[in-house]
Parts: structure tokens; C-alpha cells; sequence
């Protein structure tokens, strides 16, 4: 059981990690708007010119 | 109803929609050339695919043209933008007219295209863009004008680092909602293996090692993430009354206190997995429901909005339209009929009347004359008048209004007053049973006295009970405003649902407002009709009267030159050398020299007159169509038990008329706001609950008179202030769609606020006669607040009944906290 004196304290660590990590975040604005990102991924244009290359490809 | 179509863009019905080839050949139907022309610059740029990807129809753009050039002073290039190192500009903008990620993505693409801008960030969440510019390549007035191409409504923000205050409040909340998260997830690993510990058997020192952790851990979550309940305990305190969070607050702190005793005497028990877990769920209740009131950013920037865009000041060296910011104590100024004050000062000269609602509450205008003060932001309603200005900005009464805003927003809503009432009696009572449960139990077993004492706190904890109605409050507002009403006090919600009469105006309500060129008669032989219409488009390009807007879709082929208006009569003017006239048949022929009779005005229909020096040329028959959805809307209603009813100033014919079209709902004619005031005042004398729909032009006493008002989005500023709820977009069918979420709103406050009374009812004696350990109640009652969440995020659905003959799509529910 000796080996917790080692794990609980690194579980800290890592927490402390954990909470600077979100800390930075929310203060970087990654939080402010959950909607748009995930939606910009699918409206993002680069469907079309791939359409077009196979088309011309294909021809 | 077959021939309606609605609009491509904004999903408006419409009878007489425009067809119009947008670009790639395909035919699309429109309600407006506002529309058509958004349209049109949208797939010229090649964005068609926003169509496909929008989850809620877009506002019908604004038909006229906009000047933006007052944006182009390097005051307001210095007032709302800020410079970067590298030496462009960075702009705030709230965008009116958002709705869905669709918009944002449309707004950034095309603005790309712009030369001159390299970065745009559009937040569809709060409806803000920020935008980075190279001023010397495109001018800021270029891209406001895009935007407003597009059919937004961009506004410029003052700069203000590190964006708006909410969303510096949301950051908070999260950083503080991570600690205590984070630190539940441990504490509760300790806790499991103390428990086990406590039943199995554990080795002194590791026990020691893991209370000493819990400590270390809990303590970070209780003095920061706990923070808000400690600070609104106090305040609550420090004005004398007895608030939620008071039990809240004494709960962690006690279960905190004790566990670091018990910690440091090294025996007793611990409650740090109690006071953490409380912690967590408390605030995760809280941020859902900060979420869903932050939700909607259109009340965030209202404020700001009161102010006008530009105003004329008078100088020795002239007078130039310049931004309320480049104005400084002492200007003088001069303030347009229709126009807003743009800061505290006094009247040089003229009188006028002005609307101050928005400080007052008092809708009767007010007359004001020299020498009397102005207020910032009101309204100026009848004639020009001359100012000087005497405080600006910070020091103005708007901004003193303002911030007091942004603090009853940064603390409870509103909303809860009444739940806060009962608070007061309930956080009494549970105070006096913890203490009588300790009493108790200190004289017949000592060491459950304290986890008893705990239990009840933490069980009784009134979250359930403080959550039930602003919860629904806040889904149901959000679900509103997603169909295009904006409730602009908590309490219209309820008075809504209960109403039973909705008395409608006519015009610009159950109508247009605006009347549609149906006839033209040409009255002279020879006289040529689309020459006729062409010089009535040309003058009316110079009236504000409403019949001018039936001409503005009509091109006009002619300069006119000497042109001057006579109130209540029409337009005089002069095209190449011949003198016209445009209005009542009486005025246009005073023109003429040789006297005949004027033509007897048909029943329910309105006419304007062109003539010239040798008499009458044309008439032209005006008619206020009525809106495409009211039949389906008055319909709707009357279903539901809510009697419709039309007050109208219009002439008795015209309102028969309407009336027919709509199923003959009782109407009166010929009234004025008073008369209608005091038909409203009539109905409420005999105990009926009355919704008032209205255009809010010359209706803002009845707005304000009715239980509840509703005004409809073409409305001037002045009805958007006064009124309870403000219905965007032109159409009706949001109203049908707002009684409905009302109604369902109501029924799940009371579902709310049943279980929290069942719940507490129930765990209180198992509390009290210590069956319960702290643990369990904190799962109990944290339980029980998110089960009063849960259900009030079920408003945020759709409602199964959309209101028919709209096509208006919905967005899709979202039970994401944010």
C-alpha cells in the first residue's frame, strides 16, 4: 500500500495540471461560443472544388 | 390560402410574391426586393450552400437604403475601433438578425471578400462579430454596408477590452464550475476509500494521509468555487433578509469547518465529499441556467442601442452630422422629429414632445420647451429642436441606467421575485427545525447531532424550490426568442398564458401597415399611366408618409426640382417645367385654376391624387392588404380559447372588411388610443385577461395598459422598449407559437415547483430524525435541482403543434448546457 504515497500525490499533480489546463482555455475564449465551430467544420467549402477535380478526373 | 408561397429568403408568406431569377437562372419566389436583392448577393459570391445549412429562416432585410457614411469620420474609426500592433483595426459588432451557425458562416465568408479585411470572428451564440481591417484599404462604412446587404442590422460597440461583461461573468462560472468538478472527482476517491476503509478496516496513517487530502483538495472548491453562495449569503445578511443561498452557504461552510476539525484532531468524521459534491452541483445548476439566459444576445447590448447613430451639431462653422461620441459638454445640437437624444442637456429652442418610456415607464409623451432638460436616449416625437448638451457618456443618466441593469443582471433575475418572497419564510423555517434537530438530538445522542444538523441543511437546500421558476423562465424565453419573439419582462410570460382576449390593431398588426398600389385610373384622356406612376415614385422619393412606401417599389424617371410638402395634404414639386401635385384630391386641385368637384372617395379604400396646373391627371387606389398569416393566427388563437378582437382608427367600412376575411371577431371602429384604452380598461373590469397586439406607433398606452402587449417587429424603437414582448420579422404566426410555449411554460413551473414542495416534504423528516447521512442528501438534493432543470429544458423543444402555414424551419433542440 506504500505505493499510494506515490499515486495520490501524483493524482494532485495532475489535477493541478488539469485545472490550469481549463483555466487557460476558458480565458483563451475556447468556451465562448460552442455552437459556431461546430458547425463551420461541415460548412467549410472544400466539398466543392473536390466535386469539380473528380468530375474533370473522370472525364 | 393555396396561392401562398413563401419567401426564399426569409420564409415569410406572402400573397403577392415576387418571382425573381436570382443569378443562376433558377426562378425563386420573394416577398420583397429586400429579399431578392439578399439573395442575389449572397449566390453571387457563391454561397448558395448557406440556404442549405441555415436551421431558422432570416428576417426580411430592411427595403431602404441606408446612408453609413457617418462611420467614415476618423472619430468613429477612433470611438469603435481599436488598433493592433501591426497597425490594423479591430471592430466590434453586435449583429442584429442572427439566428443560427448558418449566418455566422454566410457573414464570414462573405465579408472575406472584402478587401482589406484579413480576420472575422462571428459569434452566432451572443450574435457579436469581431472583425481585424486594414483601414486604409476598405473603409468602415464599406463593411457595415455589406453586412446590411446581407439583411443583418450591424451596430458598432464601443471598444471595450476583454469583451462584454457576460461573458466575462460565463468565464468565471466555468473556471469556478472546473474546480469544483475537478475536485469532486478526487474528493469522492477518498471519500469511497474511507468508507471502505471504515468497514474493512485501513491503516491509521493512510486514513490520516487521505482526510489530510480531502482537506487539501476541498479546500480550493469551497473558498473559490464556492465563493457566490458565501458573497450572496452576506449581502442577504447585510439587507436584513433571509436569502437562498443562507443555508446554502452555512451547509459548506459547517460541513467544511467540522471536516478540517475533525482532520486536525485526527478523529471524528469528515464530511468533505458532502460539501464538495453540494458545491458542484449547485453551480452546475446555476450555469445552465446563466446559459440559457445568456442564450439569446439580443437584451445584452439594448443600452447601447438607445443611442442615435449620428446627430446634427451646430457650430459657428456650420452644421455637420457627426457620432454621439465626438460630442462634449456644451455642444449644441439638433435633434430631428424620430430622432433619439444623444446625451443629458437642456432645450435652447423649439418645443416638442418626447418619449421617455424607457426611464419612466410613463408611455404618455411628455411636451418639452426650452429651457427644460432632455434625458439621453429618449425620444424626440414631433418637431426639431435645438439642445445644448450638458453631460455625455459615462456621466449621463442612460449609463447610470445602464450599469444598474448590468447589476440586477450579474445577481438573481427578476424573475424570482415571488419565488424570493417564499425563500424568506422557507430558509426561516428550515433554520428553526436545524436547530430544534439539534437541540434534540444534543440531548439524546450527542454524536449525531452534527451529521443531523448537516443532513437537514443540506437536504432542504431550496435550490429545487429557487430554480422551478426561472429555469422554465429562462428554456421558455430561449425556445421564444429561436421562433422569433423576444420577451422583454419574465412576468408577460405567465400573464400570456393565461390571457383569454387578444385584441389586435389593424394597421400594421393584422395588416401591412403599408398600402399596396392596387389601381391607377387615368383621368385626363391622353394622360400616359406608367408616366403618371413614374412622377408619383419620383416625389414620393422626398415624403415619410406611409403612402409614399406604396410607390418605393415603382422606379422613379424624373428629377424633381422645388419640392415642399404640406402636412396632411401632400407634395408640391416641379418636373421640368411643369408644376405637380401629389396628395388629396382638395390639395392637388387648388392647382388648378378652373374649380370642379372632387371625386368621391370610394368606401374602405384610400386615394392619392397626381394633377397639374389643368387638373386632375390620375388616381391611384391605395389598400392595406391584410397580412398573409393573420387568418391562420386569429384562428389558432380563437382554438385555444383566446377570443380574438380588432380595435382600429380606421373607418368602420374599412374594419368590416377585415373583420370578414377573419371570421367576423367583434370590432370597433373609428377609435382612438384612449377609446381603445378604454375598451381594454372595459374587458379587465369584467375579469378577463387582455394581450394586446399592436404596431405600437400611436398604441403605446394600450400596450402599456393591457395585462399583456405584444408588438410587432416593423414597430419604431419606441414600441420595442414599451412593450412586454416584441415579435421579430413581419408575420403573425409567432404569436400563436408564443401562447402555446406560454401555456406549456406554466404547466412545468407548477410541475417544478410540486416536486421540489413533494421532495422536501418528504426528506425533511427523514432528515430531521437523522436516517439520513450528509452524503445522501447532498445527492438527494442535488438530485432534485436537476431533475426541476431537466424538465425546464424540455421547453427548449419545439412544440409538437407549430403553427401551421408557416414554413418556417425549427432549429433543432439542443440539451447542451450551453
Amino acid at each position: 500500500m506504500n505505493i499510494l504515497y506515490l499515486l495520490i500525490p501524483l493524482g494532485l499533480v495532475l489535477v493541478v495540471i488539469m485545472v490550469a489546463a481549463f483555466f487557460w482555455a476558458a480565458k483563451a475564449g475556447q468556451f465562448d461560443d460552442l455552437q459556431t465551430p461546430a458547425v463551420q467544420i461541415l460548412l467549410d467549402d472544400d466539398s466543392k472544388p473536390m466535386r469539380h477535380d473528380r468530375k474533370v478526373r473522370d472525364a | 390560402m393555396a396561392a401562398l408561397k413563401s419567401c426564399f429568403h426569409c420564409g415569410n408568406t406572402a400573397a403577392d410574391c415576387v418571382h425573381a431569377v436570382a443569378g443562376d437562372g433558377v426562378a425563386r419566389s420573394f416577398c420583397c426586393a429586400g429579399c431578392a436583392a439578399a439573395t442575389g448577393l449572397i449566390l453571387a459570391q457563391g454561397l448558395e450552400r448557406y440556404y442549405a445549412f441555415r436551421t431558422a429562416s432570416d428576417q426580411a432585410p430592411r427595403y431602404e437604403q441606408r446612408n453609413w457614411s457617418i462611420y467614415d469620420r476618423d472619430r468613429a474609426l477612433r470611438s469603435y475601433t481599436h488598433v493592433r500592433e501591426d497597425g490594423e483595426r479591430e471592430l466590434s459588432l453586435q449583429i442584429d438578425g442572427m439566428h443560427c451557425a448558418a449566418c455566422a458562416w454566410l457573414l464570414n465568408k462573405s465579408l472575406r471578400q472584402l478587401e482589406g479585411i484579413s480576420d472575422i470572428q462571428v459569434n452566432a451564440g451572443s450574435a457579436r462579430a469581431e472583425i481585424r481591417f486594414d483601414p486604409t484599404r476598405v473603409s468602415l462604412s464599406r463593411v457595415l454596408e455589406s453586412i446590411y446587404s446581407l439583411g443583418y442590422d450591424p451596430r458598432p460597440l464601443s471598444f471595450t477590452p476583454g469583451g462584454p461583461p457576460w461573458l466575462a461573468e460565463r468565464r468565471t462560472a466555468l473556471k469556478r464550475l472546473a474546480v469544483a468538478g475537478f475536485g469532486m472527482m478526487q474528493v469522492m476517491t477518498y471519500a469511497v476509500s474511507l468508507y471502505a476503509g471504515a468497514l474493512d478496516g485501513i491503516a491509521p496513517d493512510l486514513e490520516q494521509l487521505l482526510r489530510f487530502v480531502s482537506l487539501l483538495v476541498s479546500t480550493p472548491v469551497v473558498l473559490y468555487a464556492a465563493q457566490p453562495f458565501f458573497i450572496a449569503a452576506w449581502r442577504g445578511l447585510r439587507m436584513r433578509t433571509l436569502v437562498m443561498d443562507l443555508p446554502v452557504a452555512l451547509s459548506i461552510a459547517a460541513a467544511y469547518l467540522w471536516s478540517v476539525w475533525a482532520t486536525l484532531r485526527g478523529r471524528g468524521a469528515v464530511y468533505f465529499d458532502s460539501a464538495v459534491m453540494f458545491t458542484f452541483f449547485l453551480l452546475l445548476g446555476r450555469f445552465i441556467e446563466m446559459s440559457l439566459r445568456n442564450g439569446f444576445g439580443l437584451q445584452q447590448d439594448a443600452i447601447a442601442r438607445l443611442l442615435p447613430e449620428s446627430i446634427l451639431r451646430i457650430s459657428d462653422a456650420g452644421e455637420e452630422r457627426v457620432i454621439p461620441d465626438e460630442l462634449c459638454t456644451g455642444d449644441r445640437v439638433r435633434i430631428l422629429p424620430g430622432e433619439r437624444v444623444p446625451a443629458d442637456g437642456e432645450i435652447l429652442c423649439g418645443r416638442t414632445e418626447i418619449d421617455e418610456s424607457l426611464l419612466t415607464g410613463e408611455s404618455v409623451p411628455r411636451a418639452r420647451q426650452a429651457g427644460e432638460n432632455l434625458i439621453a436616449g429618449t425620444l424626440n416625437l414631433s418637431n426639431a429642436v435645438d439642445m445644448k448638451i450638458n453631460r455625455v457618456g459615462q456621466d449621463s443618466t442612460l449609463a447610470a441606467v445602464s450599469r444598474l441593469l448590468e447589476r440586477a443582471r450579474a445577481s438573481r433575475p427578476r424573475i424570482a421575485e415571488v419565488a424570493d418572497v417564499v425563500a424568506v419564510w422557507f430558509v426561516a423555517g428550515v433554520l428553526v427545525l436545524a436547530v430544534i434537530a439539534a437541540l434534540y438530538w444534543l440531548h439524546t445522542d450527542a454524536a449525531r447531532a452534527f451529521p443531523t444538523v448537516l443532513a437537514v441543511l443540506v437536504v432542504t437546500c431550496p435550490c429545487a424550490l429557487s430554480l422551478a421558476t426561472p429555469a422554465a423562465l429562462a428554456a421558455a424565453t430561449t425556445q421564444l426568442a429561436r421562433s422569433g419573439l423576444i420577451v422583454m419582462r419574465g412576468r408577460a410570460l405567465e400573464t400570456l398564458a393565461h390571457a383569454d382576449r387578444v385584441v389586435f390593431d389593424k394597421t400594421g398588426t393584422l395588416t401591412f401597415g403599408q398600402p399596396v398600389l392596387t389601381e391607377v385610373h387615368v383621368l385626363r384622356v391622353g394622360a400616359n399611366r406608367e408616366r403618371c406612376v413614374a412622377i408619383v415614385a419620383a416625389f414620393e422619393r422626398y415624403s415619410g408618409h406611409p403612402i409614399a412606401r406604396a410607390f418605393a417599389k415603382e422606379s422613379p424617371a424624373f428629377g424633381v426640382s422645388e419640392v415642399s410638402s404640406c402636412a396632411g395634404s401632400g407634395i408640391e414639386g416641379r418636373v421640368g417645367d411643369q408644376r405637380y401635385r401629389v396628395g388629396r384630391a382638395e390639395f392637388v386641385m387648388d392647382l388648378c385654376a378652373t374649380a370642379a368637384a372632387a371625386p368621391e372617395p370610394a368606401e374602405g379604400r384610400s386615394s392619392a391624387f397626381l394633377g397639374d396646373t389643368a387638373g386632375l391627371l390620375a388616381e391611384f387606389v391605395l389598400c392595406d392588404a391584410l397580412r398573409a398569416d393573420a387568418r391562420i393566427t386569429v384562428h389558432q388563437l380563437r382554438n385555444m380559447g383566446l377570443e380574438p378582437l380588432i380595435a382600429s382608427g380606421d373607418r368602420p367600412a374599412v374594419v368590416a372588411g377585415i373583420a370578414r376575411q377573419l371570421d367576423d371577431p367583434q370590432a370597433r371602429s373609428d377609435m382612438r388610443a384612449a377609446d381603445k384604452l378604454g375598451w381594454v380598461r372595459a374587458l379587465q373590469a369584467r375579469g378577463h385577461i387582455v394581450a394586446m397586439v399592436g404596431d405600437g406607433v400611436n398604441d403605446a398606452p394600450v400596450l402599456a395598459g393591457a395585462d399583456v402587449s405584444v408588438a410587432i417587429g416593423g414597430g419604431t424603437d419606441l414600441a420595442k422598449v414599451s412593450a412586454d414582448i416584441v415579435m421579430l420579422g413581419e408575420g403573425l404566426a409567432p404569436l400563436a407559437q408564443g401562447v402555446n410555449t406560454a401555456r406549456r411554460c406554466m404547466r412545468i413551473i407548477r410541475q417544478n415547483i410540486a416536486w421540489a414542495v413533494v421532495y422536501n416534504a418528504a426528506a425533511v423528516p427523514l432528515a430531521a430524525s437523522g436516517w439520513l447521512q450528509p452524503w445522501m442528501a447532498a445527492i438527494g438534493m442535488s438530485a432534485s435541482s436537476l431533475v426541476v432543470t431537466l424538465n425546464a429544458m424540455r421547453l427548449l423543444r419545439p412544440p409538437n403543434t407549430a403553427a401551421a402555414g408557416s414554413d418556417v424551419p425549427h432549429r433543432p433542440p439542443q440539451v447542451s448546457p450551453a
